[in-house]
């Protein structure tokens, strides 16, 4: 068992010197990112000594848009299409959980056939992002083929979510009081057999990725996040189930419908790179498997959407509401003051959280290990700024 | 907002390319012409045969071209001829241009894409040139501190160092251009200038990424450098020379000798990818890592070069292959023995060893460096540690198997002067 | 789910705002029906049980703000919210922060700081999420960290800080995180700071 303090300690009897302030001529400090091919909208500012990463102070805020601040200056309802923008290719689960909050807030019930769209729209939308990230995780570990096929399976549910919701990214689906329109007809059959692909393609990635020997060796041990320093960071999502906590809100928290879906929590116990970018694939999996569920269960009419004011406002209060998002928890803590327009609005996202785990990763991995371990934190640049 | 001028006519428009023009017919009848006849009639011409190549002569091959097939067949006597065209620069600039576009034809068909498709009607076959047209047209940054001469001058030594290896080649019988006794050392004399250049080039970039890349990739060389020399060293046990067409010749004779020493080609194979920098071992130029390696501070006609330089270089390598264990030219006579062409009757220059050689080692070649790509499409890069354990540990190993594997098949009297498969 | 709140922008003389125990009229109408064990008026057991447990430890510095299903916001005084925390994180199994939010009360010339904290590690305060809460002065924002108590406050803490203008004596690190680096103007999330053209 080895604490945070004690990872520290471990660096130094490799022979390095760790930096925390005072420069040191041996050490060479090098900013990766915002202008980085291994970074995305993100700058973290490493100091290497030799091969040896021995610093890392994550630097975000690139991309920060205040989303927090414009959502008081706009009513629930008008809130919904700039707060899907940290996360467009997660959209449906980032506005989910606001559409959970203001629901409580405003007191909505949301028709059964709505909660099971939304969920089915999230399940989807969670599909869209995990492979998106497993592409980048490809080509992060040099495997351009692992970029361009889920880069292009992507494309097919995309094209879903656009016959669901009419557009291709920025869905804009959930509102409070369920969805903006039904499903079209035939959406079933053909949410089905792309299921069907997406399950024979996942074989096919496990052989050319998840199974290749040099994908093996640069993952396996890498950046090990035990148990108590996952728990001690707060991570989240994809990140603490690999460290061996079977932590799902979709399961520790039923929201919607969830309850009456049959799913395991998929976890692993290592907490290296393999596990952490193991898992969301696992995830992923199952997602087809809800899928399939979603789509039997479902009440075959009915409403889609609650009857709305114009401008829906509740009594004064707070909620903070969760939801499973492709990078973990993300949860919305709104404020009412009992106007249309919220008081305050708070998003707890995943990859806030998840980047807390950086420095301590990074620090004492070798730097070949950096984009491995970098990216293996579920973490999207965009989202953590909002 | 730079599109065009604010005050823009078309009519001055038209006008500056009429001027344009009417510069370039003043320069081309006052200069070129000139210059075109003070070659043909003062410059003494070689002679042809028995005939001295006149200007008048020379002139009127373009009304009969018969008479132009001697001047050929002078030309490619000539050095010149070998180090510009056939088994030169040319050749393997040609040969490197075709890997590139099979390279994303092939990779691209790996990943269910199409690849270049729009420049040229058929499946994008121009788009090389509209890579080069593009990146001849872009402007070349020079980092602020750069070492300015190094920083020039080592895209042109890359690809001169690349020209050089492929000077030493043998493409077919006879033709090389130069026949030296100790090819092999030669070439890999030559290779060992490559992580120089790339460290040199690194350090004079000014630049933290460019140098960690350039230290890769001199650590990388030079990991693989050895493996890399000892495994072709069984096959000079097996031929008795280090002159590569010797060692080509030795295969006619007897067999290739991959069926002898698989293992030492694995480990050739191997370190030829490491020595290119290709996937898995593009770790000097690993973007996620170290953005492009030593090749951050490139930009234009100068990554340009630097490209043309790895891939002449490919060619190289995959070339010693084919010489080393797949027998060079050595393949079945498809070519037939004399040769008779419509209006221009081309048999004076027609070389029957030399066509069928040279198809077959093309052939050859364009295999192995198919071989050299594929591992691109399938694996994910590797470790710095990982890639100096195999470097050190595994291949000099593997390849002293095969040497002492070829001192028995020498000491058994199986291959080498008077051996039992020697035909 | 429209259950008993407190007004947060009721003006209140006292550091700390008074419980609200009357549900609101509207409390009547329909919910979401997510949550399987729900009750409208009187409080969960289960919820009720732990604010019973911190109120044995620590009596009358805890003041209940609400206890909902699977939701209990407590508010305490700045100076005793390490104590109480670490009481929390140690005896009853809320092992990790998921956020920290800060809001603006200017009426009330107060900043509420928020911890929701979540558990990992027992398996009943799964779906639990129990909100921390403490207030201090707007005009000079001071709050002792939580850092010590849980590491995953660290970044949340720091944003609150450059958000809000929170100063958490003790943190390592109360310096710019999100905002530009040229930033020069108050903190926005305070309601004093307008978006332009708004």
């Amino acid at each position: 068992m080895t604490s945070l303090e004690d990872k520290f300690e471990e660096s130094k009897k490799l022979g390095l010197q760790i930096a925390k302030e005072s420069e040191d001529d041996r050490l060479m400090t090098l900013s990766v990112g915002p202008q980085h091919p291994g970074s995305g909208h993100f700058r973290f500012i490493i100091k290497v000594d030799g091969d040896y990463i021995v610093y890392c102070d994550p630097d975000p805020g690139y991309v920060h848009r205040g989303e927090e601040k414009m959502c008081e200056y706009r009513n629930v309802i008008q809130n919904i299409p700039h707060l899907e923008r940290p996360v467009i290719h997660d959209s449906n689960n980032i506005t989910y959980s606001y559409s959970l909050a203001v629901e409580e807030l405003v007191g909505i019930e949301v028709p059964r056939r709505a909660q099971y769209i939304r969920a089915l729209a999230s399940e989807l939308n969670r599909q869209v992002y995990t492979l998106y990230w497993l592409a980048i995780y490809g080509i992060f570990l040099g495997h351009s083929t692992m970029f361009m096929w889920p880069t292009g399976d992507r494309e097919l549910l995309i094209d879903l979510l656009e016959v669901l919701t009419g557009a291709r990214v920025t869905h804009a689906y959930n509102i409070p009081g369920g969805v903006r329109n039904d499903m079209p007809d035939g959406f079933k059959e053909r949410c089905l057999r792309q299921v069907r692909y997406l399950q024979k393609r996942f074989k096919e990635y496990e052989d050319i990725f998840y199974n290749m020997p040099l994908f093996r060796q640069r993952t396996e041990g890498v950046a090990v996040l035990s148990k108590e320093d996952a728990i001690k960071l707060g991570v989240t999502g994809s990140v603490v189930r690999a460290s061996g906590i079977p932590y799902d809100i979709r399961k520790a928290e039923p929201y919607d419908i969830y309850n009456e879906i049959d799913f395991k929590v998929q976890y692993m116990k290592t907490g290296d790179c393999f596990a952490r970018s193991y898992v969301p694939f696992l995830d992923m999996k199952e997602s087809c498997h809800i899928i399939e569920q979603l789509l039997d269960k479902m009440p075959q009419s009915g409403e889609v959407r609650a009857k709305l004011q114009p401008n829906p406002k509740g009594p004064p209060g707070e909620a903070y509401r969760r939801v499973e998002s492709g990078r973990g928890a993300l949860g919305y803590y709104v404020v009412s003051d009992g106007t249309p327009k919220p008081y305050r609005v708070k998003i707890s996202v995943g990859s806030f959280r998840n980047m807390l785990a950086l420095p301590y990763l990074l620090v004492g991995q070798k730097m070949g290990d950096m984009p491995a371990t970098y990216w293996s934190l579920n973490y999207w640049p965009v989202e953590a700024d909002r | 907002m730079a599109s065009y001028p604010q005050n823009f006519r078309f009519g001055e428009f038209v006008g500056s390319l009429i001027w344009l023009i009417f510069w370039v017919l003043i320069i081309v009848a006052l200069v070129g012409l000139p210059l075109i006849f003070i070659v043909l009639f003062y410059v003494p011409l070689p002679p042809v045969g028995d005939q001295v190549l006149t200007p008048y002569l020379f002139l009127t091959s373009i009304l009969y071209p018969q008479s132009a097939i001697p001047v050929i067949k002078t030309l490619m006597g000539t050095d010149l001829f070998r180090v510009a065209m056939f088994p030169g620069f040319t050749y393997a600039a040609l040969i490197a241009a075709v890997t590139i576009f099979i390279e994303r034809k092939f990779l691209a068909k790996m990943q269910l894409r199409v690849g270049p498709l729009y420049a040229g009607k058929i499946e994008g076959i121009l788009q090389l040139i509209a890579d080069g047209l593009k990146l001849i047209s872009k402007e070349i940054i020079v980092p602020s501190g750069a070492d300015k001469l190094m920083f020039w001058a080592a895209p042109i030594a890359f690809v001169s160092t690349a020209a050089a290896v492929v000077a030493l080649i043998p493409a077919a019988p006879g033709y090389v251009v130069a026949d030296v006794d100790v090819g092999l050392l030669a070439v890999f004399a030559i290779l060992g200038f490559f992580p120089l250049i790339a460290l040199l080039f690194s350090w004079a970039s000014n630049s933290k990424y460019p140098f960690i890349g350039g230290l890769r990739a001199l650590h990388q060389m030079i990991a693989f450098e050895i493996p890399f020399i000892l495994s072709a060293l069984s096959v000079v046990i097996l031929s008795g020379t280090l002159n590569l067409t010797g060692i080509v010749d030795s295969q006619l004779q007897s067999y290739w000798f991959i069926f002898f020493l698989p293992i030492s080609a694995f480990v050739f194979y191997i370190s030829s990818l490491a020595e290119l920098e290709r996937i898995p071992f593009d770790l000097p130029e690993a973007e996620s890592e170290i953005v492009a390696g030593w090749l951050t501070e490139t930009s234009g006609m100068i990554y340009g070069l630097l490209q043309l330089g790895s891939y002449v270089k490919t060619y190289a390598l995959a070339a010693l292959f084919v010489i080393l264990f797949l027998g060079g030219w050595a393949g079945p006579m498809v070519f037939p023995a004399e040769i008779h062409t419509p209006i221009v009757n081309i048999s004076p220059i027609y070389d029957q060893e030399a066509a069928n050689g040279s198809l077959w080692f093309t052939l050859k070649t364009f295999g192995v460096i198919m071989l050299m790509l594929l591992p691109r499409g399938i694996s994910p890069r590797i470790r710095m540690d990982i890639l100096l354990h195999t470097g050190w540990y595994k291949l000099i190993v593997l390849a002293f198997i095969n040497i002492f594997v070829a001192l028995a098949l020498i000491y058994g009297g199986i291959l080498g002067p008077g051996g039992l498969l020697v035909r | 789910m429209s259950a008993n709140k407190d007004e947060p922008k009721k003006p209140d003389t006292s550091l700390l705002p008074t419980p609200a125990a009357k549900p609101p009229a509207t409390a009547t109408k329909a919910t979401t029906g997510t949550q399987p064990a729900k009750k409208e008026q009187e409080a969960p057991p289960f919820e009720k049980g732990l604010v019973e447990e911190i109120k044995k430890k620590f009596g009358e510095s805890i003041k209940v703000v609400f206890i909902k299903p699977l939701r209990t916001k407590i508010m305490v005084e700045p100076k005793d919210i390490v104590a109480i925390a670490t009481f929390l994180r140690d005896n009853m199994g809320f092992d990790h922060a998921e956020s920290v939010a800060g809001t603006d009360y200017p009426k009330d010339g107060q900043i509420e700081v928020i911890y929701h904290l979540g558990s990992y590690t027992r398996e009943d305060l799964a779906a639990h999420v129990l909100a921390l809460t403490t207030r201090t002065n707007r005009d000079d924002a001071l709050l002792p960290t939580l850092i010590n108590v849980y590491k995953s406050v660290e970044y949340h803490e720091r944003e609150t800080f450059e958000m809000l203008g929170v100063y958490f004596e003790g943190h390592p690190r109360n310096d710019r995180f999100l905002l530009p680096e040229d930033w020069a103007d108050i903190p926005p999330l305070r309601k004093d700071f307008r978006i332009k053209g708004r």
